[in-house]
């Protein structure tokens, strides 16, 4: 039963853009050099937007984890960065979720704190429009009207905003990789990236 | 091309197709972006689910939290897959849908209906290969002619190979350890990817990424480890000395691994393998059968990547290869020496 596009977007909005930032650090943690890590959840997102369904999936943080892995693996294979030895490089890679994420019931507080705390982390006039548009649900034509702008600009403002946000989503928790795993960092360093 | 500039141009599309319908030429540069790079679909969707995300912040606030985030399409159902059944249970009784003491009735009913294990089952059609998630976030890849069932609960995640073969991409879950019988055997993995196929005889078990622990049910023994790049055949227990080895575990390199598991991507890899064997193989995804009239030309070795679902190129191309004679009909494709 094919589901529409809406329907993968809702479901992807609340099950997965939520628990990217866990993601990415995970990945992060195991030494994937940053750039790697933009192709890796972008690889993630194609494979998501092929499903033909998604309504049985209750648990979509477990479905980016394994995908993301996935798609990881994939690149390591196929260009040959890292020969897996031993046992331990591979628990490095794979890319275990330690944290189960939160509970349901706080989920939906946390998810509704960050999305008013990106919104207000916009610079104006960004921060304006994203209030008026996505919390108040003002159409583009009246958020220009009361800005006395025009549309047109005010949709390169929408872009830019939006564009800040994705940032946002991706996290910004840089935290070093612990020194066992600097092993891989260095592997794909000698064979020249990054 | 960069992933970033994927990101940065799906952010303007995703804000230009939600103010409304693009005009013909915006539509064929739309068209034109996503077919520039395939990744962009994905950087599309994040952008637009991004927006999606923030909308959310509206339909939540309308909630006031005291209730169960179970209101409108875009509220998402992150709950785990074996219901907080006593949870829901409540939520139902305080909007009363049923009122007073039935409410509680209902709720129980409903609480003990949630608790229950979910049952999934995925079977595919003869030559189909179907690449689905299960509820748990892993992924299984269902082979040809294949059944699986899938039965999660709080504690266990159950799969059963009914028949034929899937490779499974597991997701990692300490809590849970996930279990695919095949048969009497049994494999138990945490998070890791491996495949199981049941054939004649026994299951055949190739572990793709991490270890996972193999034991049939009437052994005593302690279960057989699996790990990466490896692959074990346990023997059906039925009809044979049950003192036979176990397993005959056989240490593989990543190259052999991927071509066994070619049927993923559809194809079928042989590196030396028989035609017999290639042949073997592809009957398993075709309606149309091949036959090899030749028991010499049977055993001769085949090097290459072949359609699993082209058996008329199969058969052409080893027509050509071995001098052979092929011949087609509606019911299926017999290969000859020439000269026959």
């Amino acid at each position: 039963m094919r589901q529409d596009r809406a329907e993968l977007v809702a479901w992807v909005a609340g099950n997965v853009v939520p628990h990217e930032s866990a993601v990415r650090d995970k990945l992060r943690s195991v030494g994937v050099p940053e750039y790697e890590i933009d192709d890796i959840m972008q690889d993630a997102y194609l494979r998501i937007s092929h499903l033909d369904s998604v309504a049985h999936i209750r648990n979509g943080r477990g479905y980016l984890f394994t995908v993301a892995r996935s798609a990881m693996l994939l690149r390591v294979r196929r260009e040959r960065i890292v020969r897996i030895d031993s046992l331990s490089d591979y628990d490095e890679l794979t890319l275990a979720d330690d944290d189960p994420g939160p509970e349901r019931h706080a989920a939906a507080r946390i998810d509704l704190e960050r999305v008013h705390r990106m919104i207000a982390s916009l610079p104006s006039p960004c921060r304006e429009i994203f209030e008026m548009r996505r919390i108040e649900g003002v159409p583009q034509r009246e958020i220009a009207a009361r800005m006395g702008v025009s549309e047109h600009i005010v949709e390169k403002l929408s872009a830019r905003g939006l564009r800040l946000i994705l940032k946002a989503i991706a996290g910004g928790n840089r935290e070093a990789a612990s020194p066992a795993k600097q092993r891989i960092e260095r592997k794909l360093r000698d064979v020249g990236f990054e | 091309m960069t992933s970033a500039s994927n990101d940065s141009e799906a952010a303007d599309w995703a804000i230009r197709r939600e103010n409304g319908p693009l005009s013909e030429p915006e539509q064929r540069a739309f068209e034109t972006w996503l077919a520039g790079d395939e990744r962009r679909a994905g950087a599309l969707l994040r952008a637009d689910a991004a927006l999606a995300f923030l909308d959310r912040g509206r339909a939540l606030a309308g909630l006031g939290f005291n209730d169960a985030p179970h209101v409108s399409g875009h509220v998402p159902d992150s709950e785990p897959e074996f219901g907080d059944g006593i949870e829901r249970a409540h939520w139902l009784s305080r909007r009363k849908l049923v009122g007073g003491g039935m409410a509680a009735l209902v709720a129980v009913g409903i609480a003990g209906f949630l608790a229950l294990p979910r049952t999934e089952r995925i079977v595919t059609q003869l030559g189909e290969i179907k690449r689905t998630p299960l509820a748990d976030g892993s992924v299984a890849t269902v082979n040809t002619a294949s059944r699986i069932t899938v039965a999660m609960s709080k504690n266990m995640r159950n799969v059963s190979l009914d028949d034929g073969e899937a490779w499974f991409e597991v997701a990692h879950d300490r809590t849970r350890p996930f279990v695919v019988r095949a048969g009497d055997v049994s494999i138990r993995a945490v998070g890791t990817a491996f495949s199981v196929r049941r054939t004649d005889g026994g299951v055949d078990i190739l572990v793709t990424e991490g270890v996972v622990e193999a034991w049939r049910d009437d052994q005593s023994t302690t279960p057989s480890r699996i790990a990466q790049g490896e692959r074990a055949f346990v023997a059906d227990a039925k009809g044979r000395d049950v003192n036979i080895a176990q397993n005959a575990v056989v240490v593989r390199t990543d190259s052999e691994i991927d071509r066994t598991l070619a049927w993923r991507n559809g194809d079928l890899a042989l590196n030396g393998e028989t035609l017999d064997y290639a042949v073997e193989e592809l009957n398993r995804y075709n309606r149309r059968k091949i036959i090899v009239g030749d028991r010499e030309l049977g055993r001769s070795p085949i090097v290459g990547y072949f359609k699993v679902n082209e058996p008329d190129n199969f058969a052409h191309s080893v027509a050509s290869l071995f001098n052979a004679r092929a011949q087609f009909s509606q019911e299926g494709i017999r290969i000859d020496t020439n000269g026959k």
